[in-house]
């Protein structure tokens, strides 16, 4: 079976590497986008220095909505880990991404051993753009909370000014329900994501939070829209000092989301190459920009449109690795569950950083 | 490879007295002037001082908060000046390869991460083993989690207690364990907004006082050879002085490090009702035997603190520059706070910054008083050198006074203090003392044996250049600074301690962790080889 292609016509595997190196060494702006586990992604933003480009991740656009709540703002949070021991109020904020239902359902049928140790009760407050979101607070017997035709965003201000008993001139479904579990509920726990609204929105959100703290305790949990992509939020955090959407210049990193959203830079022909990386497999890369495409996916055949496909593995399935989990809001070491002879994406960069002019090892 | 050191002034107080002697260091260790034998190479360092690599025992390098800290504040990042191109990331902000290179610049050769969140543990030896040049090591936060609560509670045997503490810290690749604000973590999970020493957690009816003397004893008994490491109650508030004062009376002969006292050096005298009562602490220290400290000093300008102590960061969110904070109530012994803030060189400001100074001077050993910013929380590591100049020049001190409120500076006994450090009480305090307290027999002087960490600094009326740009520094004997600079990558370990882990406590962590938590152990710890780099760890043998 081929693991690597240049176009469409099958190659050993270091003719691509090869060629690949080549695409790099020549290339004046190349932006890399990630998806890998830690290991991928420190060496995919070592190899970004090195060649002066630029970073961002394939879930880029919700990514730079969650950072930019903690670059911006800040909060009050707790780990999923001591929601489930010590919350008897859970509140879901909008959407949660489906990849976290099965925890929030793990919460569902325990019973919390700390604090007040009270039966667990659950409200969902929604805006009028969250259209799966019901189902999610169904199964779990959530109280809504909604207003009549009010945006998330619009809906948390109006429950933060309820819970502050300030007159306003609307209200939200059972707020007074919530009021009375607020009265017994010594730790309630908000539960929100990426996917859960505008920047705007979880900032309010974390404004009630505030407000909650001010006399009790209350804290929220954050479920990233993407593990994957929340996990090389914190690498690339430790490796430059700043989140995704970093560039490096004269390798000086400087972070600035609207200059190096790649996306953008490839749309405005700013790049002049794009490595793509995906490991999650079935995936494409986004359309737009006709520059040339070095593609690290999990594939067996080549990429539509690339000049360079390396079929790569995924942490946790393929090879042993390290990724970040919503289950513990940590890194986690996974083994391979179908240990294969797909590369990982950190040694094949490891080799096209070796092939390049110089021939040095990265730092990762 | 054998390399010379020539014409230098050795400070190394373990091996005798400051003289003129030749250092040789042979395959990574300082060896004997060998007869008959040539160097490889030949460094003349007339005119230079020659110490061992210096060693931070306290400094917030890695790990989760550390990281939640750059998240937050990314503008802070941009700030840092720009480092040499000539190393890989290294001009990357406040990032772990520039940790590696500022540290190594300055002569350091072995920081301690002293806040390690067990179930955060994969996380910060990641951070640290990209840590370039450097050794590392971390202290696991005990005394805030269920677990540890629940034995006290429950009245369970010390020897369960000792098993948990010897599973912790092997299991997280530890060198030792820390206490912060012992029970008050947990309290605030309740609503408790002040927590002092016998004050009790209410889910569990423990005192902080004895969560705490119960991990001293665990730690003395399974030999951990640094003292438990105690982030007492009461952080930064006036009259702090008294929590301090009551947790070194109650060391009743058993070891026990007090981190970064400074932030406890305040009394409630003055229009203002803070005062500094470093003079009573340092008393207090000087008559117990059993306690070493590290000071915390603060130093002007824009920091950020970042603290495991949630509640004392909960309480500070009013003081944040800018106006943003993370509060994060985690698991157990995780979670904390990230506050940052501008030192000021207003009333308060000031005193903090004396208070840190008459700790360093009215403490009279050297080897129980070690040298720490508790980076970031006083000030940056990177302020290093400017508090060398003060502790060794009082003429610098009064310079600097001057800038400063003069009424807090009335309230202390700074100006009367003349004290100065020698070079030789440096080289114990940075070096000696910090590898006696952490149980590193390889490092931290120049006898035959020692690994070759090695700084050499040349010699210049002014202290704080000299210490910010080593002329030369080894790490296990390759040269890794010259000039100032670093000129060779190399990676560090991290050094931990390996108890055997008791076959029962496994057990019990399993059906812990998933009746609790409903996942399997094996989420919370993980194989060396999650690292991913070669011999990421090196193991301390106690």
């Amino acid at each position: 079976m081929s693991v690597a292609w240049i176009g469409s016509q099958p190659v050993p595997l270091m003719d691509a590497v090869r060629n690949a190196a080549k695409l790099l060494a020549s290339s004046r702006c190349p932006v890399f986008t990630l998806d890998a586990d830690v290991h991928g992604t420190r060496s995919a933003i070592a190899l970004a220095e090195r060649l002066g480009g630029a970073y961002d991740h394939a879930a880029g656009d919700l990514l730079a909505r969650e950072v930019a709540l903690f670059t911006d703002h800040g909060g009050m949070f707790t780990t999923p880990g001591e929601a489930r021991r010590r919350s008897s109020l859970i509140v879901i904020v909008g959407e949660i991404p489906p990849a976290h239902h099965e925890l929030l359902q793990a919460w569902a049928d325990s019973q919390p051993d700390l604090g007040d140790k009270h039966k667990r009760s659950w409200f969902h407050i929604d805006g009028t753009e969250a259209a799966e979101a019901g189902k999610l607070a169904r199964k779990l017997k959530a109280t809504p909370l909604r207003g009549d035709r009010l945006s998330l965003p619009a809906a948390l201000g109006v429950l933060r000014a309820a819970l502050q008993n300030q007159r306003i001139a609307t209200s939200l479904t059972n707020v007074d329900r919530l009021k009375k579990a607020l009265t017994t509920a010594q730790f309630p726990v908000f539960v929100f994501s990426g996917t859960s609204g505008e920047t705007a929105g979880l900032v309010m959100l974390q404004g009630l939070i505030a407000d909650l703290n001010k006399t009790g305790r209350a804290s929220s949990v954050f479920l990233p829209a993407d593990d994957d992509a929340w996990g090389t939020v914190l690498t690339s955090l430790w490796m430059t000092g700043f989140p995704p959407r970093t560039g490096f210049s004269n390798s000086l990193p400087s972070y600035d989301p609207g200059r190096w959203d790649i996306q953008r830079m490839i749309r405005d022909k700013e790049a002049d190459l794009h490595v793509w990386m995906s490991t999650r497999g079935g995936e494409t890369p986004p359309r737009g920009g006709k520059i040339p495409l070095i593609s690290l996916s999990k594939t067996n055949s080549p990429t539509s449109g690339a000049k360079i496909t390396i079929s790569v593995g995924k942490a946790g399935i393929d090879h042993d690795g390290v990724s970040y989990s919503s289950r513990t809001g940590t890194f986690r070491a996974v083994e391979a569950a179908r240990p294969s002879q797909l590369p990982s994406v950190s040694n094949i960069i490891g080799q096209l950083a070796q092939a390049l002019p110089g021939q040095k090892a990265l730092p990762c | 490879m054998l390399i010379h050191l020539t014409g230098g002034e050795v400070v190394d107080p373990v091996n005798g007295a400051t003289a003129k002697r030749d250092v040789w260091i042979g395959d990574g260790l300082v060896v004997d002037a060998p007869k008959g034998a040539a160097a490889d190479e030949t460094h003349d360092v007339s005119g230079c001082i020659v110490m061992a690599g210096a060693i931070d025992i306290h400094s917030h390098i890695g790990g989760g908060n550390v990281n939640t800290a750059r998240l937050l504040l990314p503008e802070n990042h941009r700030a840092h000046q720009p480092r040499p191109a000539n190393t890989p990331l290294s001009n990357a902000g406040w990032s772990t390869f520039q940790t590696g290179t500022l540290y190594a610049q300055m002569g350091f050769t072995t920081v301690v991460e002293p806040a390690m969140a067990p179930y955060t543990a994969l996380h910060t030896h990641l951070e640290l083993a990209d840590i370039p040049i450097i050794d590392k090591a971390t202290l696991a936060i005990l005394g805030n989690d269920d677990f540890t609560l629940s034995l006290l509670r429950n009245g369970k045997s010390p020897a369960m207690l000792d098993d948990y503490v010897a599973w912790v810290i092997g299991s997280t690749r530890a060198l030792g364990v820390k206490v912060i604000n012992a029970g008050a973590a947990a309290a605030f999970k309740e609503n408790v907004r002040s927590f002092s020493l016998d004050d009790t957690v209410p889910e569990y009816g423990v005192s902080s006082r004895k969560i705490v003397k119960s991990l001293q004893g665990s730690v003395t008994r399974l030999g951990v050879p640094h003292p438990l490491h105690v982030h007492a109650n009461n952080l930064g508030i006036a009259g702090s002085a008294d929590t301090a004062a009551a947790t070194i009376a109650a060391t009743e002969g058993v070891p026990l490090h007090l981190a970064h006292l400074q932030f406890y050096g305040y009394g409630t005298e003055g229009k203002r009702k803070f005062s500094s009562e470093a003079a009573r602490l340092a008393e207090a220290v000087n008559g117990n035997p059993d306690v070493t400290i590290d000071i915390g000093q603060v130093m002007f300008g824009q920091t950020v603190t970042i603290s495991s102590d949630v509640m004392r960061q909960f309480s500070a969110i009013g003081n944040a520059s800018p106006k943003k904070t993370v509060i994060l109530d985690g698991d157990g012994n995780g979670g904390g706070g990230i506050v940052p803030y501008r030192y000021k060189q207003d009333y308060y400001g000031s005193l903090q910054w004396a208070v840190g100074l008459e700790l360093f001077l009215l403490i009279t050993d050297p080897w129980r008083v070690y040298f720490t910013t508790d980076h970031p929380n006083g000030a940056p590591f990177t302020a290093y050198p400017e508090l060398f100049e003060l502790l060794m020049s009082s003429d610098a001190r009064d310079a600097k006074s001057t800038e400063l409120n003069a009424t807090a500076l009335g309230l202390t006994t700074l100006a009367s203090v003349r004290r100065e450090y020698t070079l030789e009480e440096i080289a114990i305090m940075t070096r000696a003392a910090p590898a006696k307290l952490l149980g590193l027999k390889d490092r931290g002087h120049l006898g035959a044996g020692a690994i070759a960490d090695i700084a050499v600094y040349r010699k210049g009326r002014d202290i704080a250049k000299m210490f910010r740009e080593a002329a030369l520094v080894f790490k296990n004997g390759d040269l890794v600074v010259k000039n100032g600079k670093v000129t060779h990558y190399r990676w560090g370990k991290t050094l931990h301690l390996n108890p055997p882990p008791d076959k029962a406590m496994v057990k019990r962590m399993q059906a812990y962790h998933e009746e609790r938590y409903g996942l399997s152990l094996d989420w919370f710890t993980f194989p060396d080889s999650a690292i991913q780099r070669p011999e990421p760890f090196a193991e301390v043998i106690s």
